[in-house]
């Protein structure tokens, strides 16, 4: 667990929204700051992003984007309010990308034939088992546990994937996660819990 | 509601997180990292601001300016062509004193080429 952070949700929210970021102290020690953060989320990021989106490619254009889009705006904000911006700033890239691909779908559904048929399916979640290899049991039923837990996640309302995989599984606090999503901490409490029913509800006693 | 049941299963969608983020594969880790690295170059970029890129340049243009000016102004020292012509005899600059051939040479120093003619030096222009 992370230490919490006190962020103004104005301020955040103005700043992830493209406003570039004030001028502040900059030196190259910040770029290798940086590094050292992107590269301890990024493959958390990139896990998340393509639970949201289903898709591989997908997901590392949406974490490229949000990684380009943190230094280029915000590299000179205090590291301690990366965190929180950059998981704002990929969430944005989901909503994006998945609003883009509602149109895409609605779009490509209008057409007749082959053209709507060339469109995404559903994603099937044991198609992206990695079952090609041999590997131990107890990993290959590892995969599938997560593999169920990405398809029930996948079935939430926005808000409550973002509630589970901010808190849960990138282990952010309260403080943290309401700044992310934008919202005050009493909601992401709601969306949490409600995101924990659900999986329960879907996934029974043992996930 | 069992809060007990909660965390255990919490704990365990945590875990079957982390072993997922583990078992990424190379390919996917190495797009990740040049991601990253671009990133990071993008913020090397923006600290290299025209100011720190020019400024040695425009110093080095300066400092050859400076030089070249001086190296022309009027009484700085040897004027450029001068450096290096053969030495003139002295025979030869008082001849050409007399019959008034280069007036311009004369008329930058005449004190010294009046002393000059008053030497007697030799004819060779030695000593």
């Amino acid at each position: 667990m992370t230490a919490s952070v006190s962020l103004d949700f104005t301020t955040l929210a103005r700043l992830a929204d493209g406003e570039p970021a004030a001028a502040e102290e900059t030196t190259l020690e910040s770029a290798q700051t940086l590094d050292r953060f992107l590269a301890s989320v990024e493959r958390r990021a990139f896990r998340i992003a393509q639970m949201a989106v289903r898709n591989r490619d997908d997901a590392l254009d949406i974490v490229q984007g949000a990684m380009l889009r943190l230094a280029r705006n915000y590299a000179r904000r205090p590291s301690e309010e990366w965190k929180p911006l950059f998981y704002r700033i990929l969430y944005n890239g989901i909503r994006d990308f998945q609003r883009r691909r509602s149109v895409r779908s609605r779009i490509f559904g209008m057409l007749p034939g082959q053209w709507a048929d060339e469109e995404e399916a559903p994603a099937d979640p044991f198609e992206r088992v990695a079952a090609d290899t041999p590997e131990p049991s107890q990993q290959l039923m590892a995969d599938e546990a997560m593999q169920r837990l990405e398809v029930a996640v996948a079935h939430l309302p926005e808000r409550q994937q973002q509630a589970f995989a901010l808190r849960c599984l990138e282990g952010m606090d309260v403080a943290e996660t309401a700044a992310a999503m934008g919202c005050s901490e009493g909601s992401v409490k709601t969306h949490y819990f409600r995101a924990l029913q659900a999986l329960r509800a879907k996934l029974g006693e043992v996930w | 509601m069992n809060d007990e049941r909660w965390t255990e299963n919490e704990r365990q969608a945590r875990e079957l997180f982390d072993a997922s983020v583990e078992g990424l594969d190379a390919e996917t880790r190495s797009r990740l990292n040049r991601a990253r690295q671009a990133a990071v170059a993008e913020v090397e970029r923006a600290h290299r601001s025209p100011w720190r890129t020019l400024l040695p340049a425009a110093a080095a243009a300066s400092v050859a300016l400076l030089a070249v000016v001086l190296w022309r102004m009027p009484g700085s020292g040897v004027e450029p062509t001068a450096r290096f012509a053969e030495p003139v005899p002295a025979a030869e600059v008082v001849e050409m004193l007399a019959t008034g051939e280069d007036f311009d040479v004369a008329a930058e120093d005449p004190e010294f080429y009046t002393w000059l003619a008053s030497q007697g030096l030799p004819a060779n222009g030695a000593g």
